[in-house]
């Protein structure tokens, strides 16, 4: 509906050029495009609103009004609760190691399968996708009698590991998209002129993803950081545990504090929207690298 | 080039350690999962092996087939909702002004756990106080529902909130795959006198086609063991009205201690989801797949 | 970009890694936790204690259990107790997968009866008799270490004990000339009068459906007696007598009757509670857990604070119910774990958690604990003390029936309960599901 919509538009003003129906066009897409942008900000809008606000000022006053003044101890109470700042420490560095560590295998599966030839290639890949559709909760209690069994319960390998493997198939699977499109004449060159897999593979192949690795990146780090029933169950000592468990116990089931809960939601997602607002120029970069090449 | 190529020890170094993670964290409780199904267990005590029992008793599960439904409702609204996405993509791809802007405001909600989302959802759907309602009783609708107390309404209810999650995802997706189309191609065709809808549909979508069919396997699938949004916003009621496979599943396994009843649960589960995803590589199958070379 | 040198150290990294995990299974150590074996004096030994007060959600109970811990630390140095905090649900979620492994902690926090069923038959809990005969001999009230016996053992020491009043806003009920109902048929009146004003009546979040339940368990007590209530739960007594039938038909029609919040059962018991907690809803039934809300809690205005009263269920004309009748019954109880490697200290630790939590909880958390209390040399807010004096003279406590019920009739129980308030099903639809249900469990 909308894309017959979009692409009317945009075929007037490449093709016909004309001044009023362009106008139009291109105000209609504006305002498509602002709509979406509405829609995907306004809850957190209202997030912000009520966080700041005390649960009289969320009953009495309506939903969009300005809290009167700025309850900025709702921030204060819930970041002086608990481990806040080890919990976070933890999710950025199992975080990162989790997505390195995908994104660094992945590619060298994804490599593997669509540029290697071998017998069962096509069978591995299988295996990888079929791994997709596992539900998470369902491997829960074995899972956790294997790490038990390995020692590794309690402590973050097994939080890494189990990022790694759930997350792999989603990241195989984009990246395949990509490789797939990649023009295979460099490569071809390089092999003749005697270059090692290896070097084929990271001086030449890797760089050309530089765009979807960032893809792929956000994705696992989203996953990563958000991830919450693996930590719960499989780390007991809060030396290990992360912010989303941290905010669970805090917002919990008996809490009727809305500008607390608004105040803890919004500390989970600031460290992870700034990473994103930094990592997502890189992605511009990346793109637009991409197409200069191409 | 062949021999290069096909060295088996670089091939072994490149795909084995993602190999053995997967099958170590994946695979092998699965295995185990698909056993637990064969015996009657609650999780604490012995287990009894009944063979096939519990997969008998699931096929004539009313409830179990109720949840099925949910599900594939859920899988095909996601669907569905790739079309959407796929034409914001595509008005995004295109050089328009303030583009990097929308990108990542469309990409914000997605970056929210779902149990953020959940607990901000659940107050947007509030009856009384909840902003949909103070919405539609300011623009005069007297007595509007709730949303999640009513059977009728509260699966599709419950879509609106994965909608909003996954846009920012697809978008993304499909944004970088058509940025990725040489510019090259593009530049020809407008030369050759192609509209931007021929372009789109003749040039574009073609050579995006693979992701496309990717992220229609990764939207039903995603939908079929959907559980975290709904666990949390209406623990699968009222009345089971948003009960779906994953939290019927949960619900077996961890309420009513009948693990291994939820284990053939959540290992019939993974069967239908092969069974879709077969179905939809069928039903998308072309001969050719285009490169650009 | 990444360099090669750095890709080859990551992946050797990330085999080494495996490679470990995988060794490391052969010369498995117990991962209990307790590395330190033995408990004899003056050895070290580490007790494992899983609880679900986190100090955001229960903040009164965590720093009581802080004190608690650390006194103890200091009276026997050579114990440690190790915590692990984790909230209501993810608590039930993990003590599930603790014990499909068997790696419960040493002591643990859990629910009465028909929770505690499956644990015990598979032998993972310990029985805690030699306590009860020792010191802690008559501390109790009588009545809450017996939902957590089993064949005459009994598994768990009880923290709390609750009863379930009907709270209502005084001022709401002055505002529209309401009495506290003395009969059924007057407590429909004041249903009808504040839902023809269009002020909700009750506040109930029956999206945890044992809500609802406390409800219909009322109606079920008032109008076909305790026995028969009793008796139905337990199997005896099919929940298609008449009274029973008559008990949810009499839901319906409170449902019919606007009498509960809008929405109620897409409501969570919190929402529902903010409902009240904010003068929307003029009652609200739950158990004593929530009397600091009502008294003590500083987050809450005054203002309300002193406006929250309690009644009694009435009793319904021609029913066999007693006034004096509640429902409720103990909470939490600790557990020690039959396979733990330091039963005794667990054992010790559990006796003097148990005294010294019976002896802060009140005037600490709020919380009424299965221990007697000598309300005398306590100051109390009222409300405490009038609800103190209805438990010594209730004529008998109906245990909440999903705590009772074997787990897998209890949600049968539950989602029969949000279907009926939703109307889903007809009264006798849900006794007939009922009577399956409990008669699958014996």
């Amino acid at each position: 509906m909308i894309q017959g919509a979009a692409g009317q538009l945009r075929s007037r003003p490449s093709r016909s050029g004309g001044g009023g129906a362009r106008k139009l066009g291109y105000t209609l897409l504006y305002v498509v495009l602002i709509g979406v942008a509405v829609f995907q900000l306004f809850p957190l809008v209202w997030l912000l609103l009520f966080s700041l606000k005390n649960n009289q000022e969320v009953f009495d006053l309506p939903p969009l009004s300005l809290p009167m003044n700025p309850r900025w101890e709702n921030y204060e109470k819930v970041w002086s609760a608990g481990n806040i700042s080890v919990y976070f420490l933890n999710s950025v560095w199992i975080t990162v190691a989790a997505t390195v560590l995908t994104i660094m295998l992945g590619s060298l599966v994804t490599f593997a399968i669509t540029r290697m030839k071998w017998k069962g290639s096509s069978f591995v890949l299988g295996l990888f996708m079929v791994a997709m559709m596992i539900p998470v909760h369902s491997t829960l209690i074995p899972l956790f009698s294997l790490f038990n069994k390995a020692g590794l319960t309690d402590h973050p390998v097994s939080l890494i590991l189990s990022y790694v493997a759930f997350n792999m198939p989603i990241t195989i699977m984009i990246l395949l998209g990509f490789y797939y499109t990649l023009p295979r004449e460099v490569e071809e060159a390089a092999v003749m002129d005697g270059c090692s897999v290896h070097r084929v593979f990271f001086r030449i192949v890797l760089p050309m993803t530089g765009s979807v690795l960032a893809t792929t990146a956000i994705i696992n780090m989203i996953y990563n950081w958000n991830e919450f029933i693996f930590v719960n169950t499989f780390i007991s000592s809060d030396m290990f545990k992360t912010l989303t468990v941290g905010v669970q116990n805090f917002i919990g089931q008996y809490t009727t504090d809305w500008g607390a809960i608004g105040a803890t939601l919004m500390i989970s997602i600031l460290p992870i929207l700034l990473m994103f607002l930094f990592l997502s120029d890189r992605i511009v970069e990346g793109i637009a690298a991409g197409s200069v090449k191409g | 080039m062949d021999k290069v190529m096909s060295n088996k020890k670089v091939i072994a170094l490149y795909v084995l350690p993602a190999l053995l993670v997967i099958m170590a964290i994946v695979y092998i409780p699965i295995v185990l999962t698909a056993f637990y199904g064969l015996n009657e267990w609650n999780g604490i005590g012995a287990m009894t092996f009944i063979g096939l029992d519990n997969y008998q008793a699931l096929l004539s599960d009313g409830k179990f087939w109720d949840s099925a439904w949910h599900s594939l409702l859920l899988a095909v609204f996601s669907a569905l909702s790739l079309i959407v996405y796929l034409a914001v993509a595509m008005v995004l791809s295109s050089k328009i002004k303030g583009a990097g802007l929308f990108r990542k405001i469309y990409l914000i909600p997605m970056l929210l756990s779902s149990v953020a989302i959940a607990q901000l959802w659940l107050r947007m759907y509030h009856p009384t106080n909840g902003i949909v309602n103070s919405f539609l009783e300011s623009i005069g609708i007297t007595n509007p529902p709730a949303w999640l107390a009513e059977p009728s309404l509260v699966l599709y209810a419950l879509f609106i909130p994965i909608l909003w999650q996954y846009a920012g995802f697809y978008i993304l997706i499909y944004y970088a795959a058509l940025k990725n189309i040489p510019a090259s191609l593009v530049e020809a065709a407008k030369i050759d006198g192609a509209t931007s809808l021929q372009i789109a549909f003749r040039i574009k979508l073609p050579l995006i086609m693979e992701v496309i069919k990717v992220t229609i396997v990764l939207a039903v699938v995603g939908s079929l063991k959907y559980f975290d949004l709904i666990f949390v916003m209406t623990d699968g009621g009222p009345n089971g009205a948003s009960e779906v496979m994953a939290s019927y599943m949960y619900h077996t396994a961890f309420r009513a201690y009948d693990f291994g009843y939820g284990s053939a649960i959540g290992f019939f589960l993974l069967v239908i989801c092969l069974l879709v995803t077969w179905v939809i590589r069928k039903l998308t199958a072309t001969k050719d797949t285009i490169q650009y070379s | 970009m990444f360099n090669k040198k750095w890709t080859v150290l990551l992946l050797t990294l990330c085999l080494a890694v495996f490679a470990a995990g995988c060794g490391s299974g052969g010369g498995t150590e117990g991962a209990g936790g307790d590395k330190s074996s033995g408990s004899g004096e003056g050895e070290k030994v580490t007790v494992n204690f899983m609880h679900l007060w986190p100090a955001g959600v229960s903040a009164g109970q965590n720093k009581i259990v802080n004190q608690i811990i650390e006194d103890y630390q200091n009276e026997n140095p050579n114990v440690t107790i190790k915590q692990e905090v984790l909230d209501n649900e993810q608590y039930k979620n993990k003590l599930k997968v603790l014990s499909a492994s068997n790696e419960l902690p040493d002591v643990g926090v859990t629910w009465a009866a028909g929770f505690l069923k499956p644990y015990v038959e598979g032998n993972l809990f310990a029985p805690v008799d030699d306590l009860l005969s020792g010191e802690l001999n008559g501390k109790f009230v009588s009545g809450t270490t017996e939902a957590y016996a089993i064949d005459g053992k009994t598994y768990a020491l009880p923290l709390e004990f609750n009863i379930a009043p009907v709270y209502y806003n005084k001022a709401i009920f002055e505002q529209y000339n309401l009495q506290v109902p003395q009969s059924y048929e007057e407590f429909k009146q004041i249903v009808k009068t504040l839902s023809d004003n269009g002020i909700a009546p009750i506040a109930l979040g029956n999206k945890d459906r044992w809500t609802g339940s406390l409800w219909y368990m009322y109606l079920a007590d008032r109008i076909g007696g305790q026995d028969t209530l009793a008796s139905a739960i337990s199997g005896d007594v099919s929940f298609k007598d008449e009274s029973l039938v008559k008990a949810a038909a009499e839901i319906q029609s409170l449902v019919d009757g606007n009498a509960f919040v809008k929405g109620f059962n897409g409501l969570s018991n919190e929402e529902a509670k903010s409902e009240f907690l904010n003068g929307k809803a003029a009652m609200y039934m739950m158990g004593t857990w929530e009397l600091p809300n009502f008294t003590t809690n500083e987050e809450i205005p005054q203002e309300f604070r002193d406006s929250v009263g309690f009644f009694k269920f009435p009793t319904v004309d021609g029913g066999k119910g007693d006034i004096n009748s509640w429902v409720g019954g103990p909470g939490v109880g600790l557990f020690i774990s039959e396979d733990s490697k330091v039963k005794e200290e667990a054992k010790k630790f559990v006796e003097y958690f148990v005294t010294k939590w019976g002896e802060q909880s009140v005037t600490g958390a709020g919380v009424i604990p299965a221990t007697k209390v000598d309300t005398a040399s306590l100051e109390l807010p009222q409300l405490y003390i009038d609800l103190f004096n209805e438990m010594n003279q209730a004529s008998s406590i109906t245990l909440f029936a999903d705590v009772q019920m074997e787990a897998n009739a209890a949600e049968t129980h539950l989602n029969m309960i949000q279907a009926l308030f939703g109307k889903a099903v007809t009264p006798e639809n849900f006794s007939d599901e009922h009577d399956k249900a409990v008669s699958k469990g014996k």
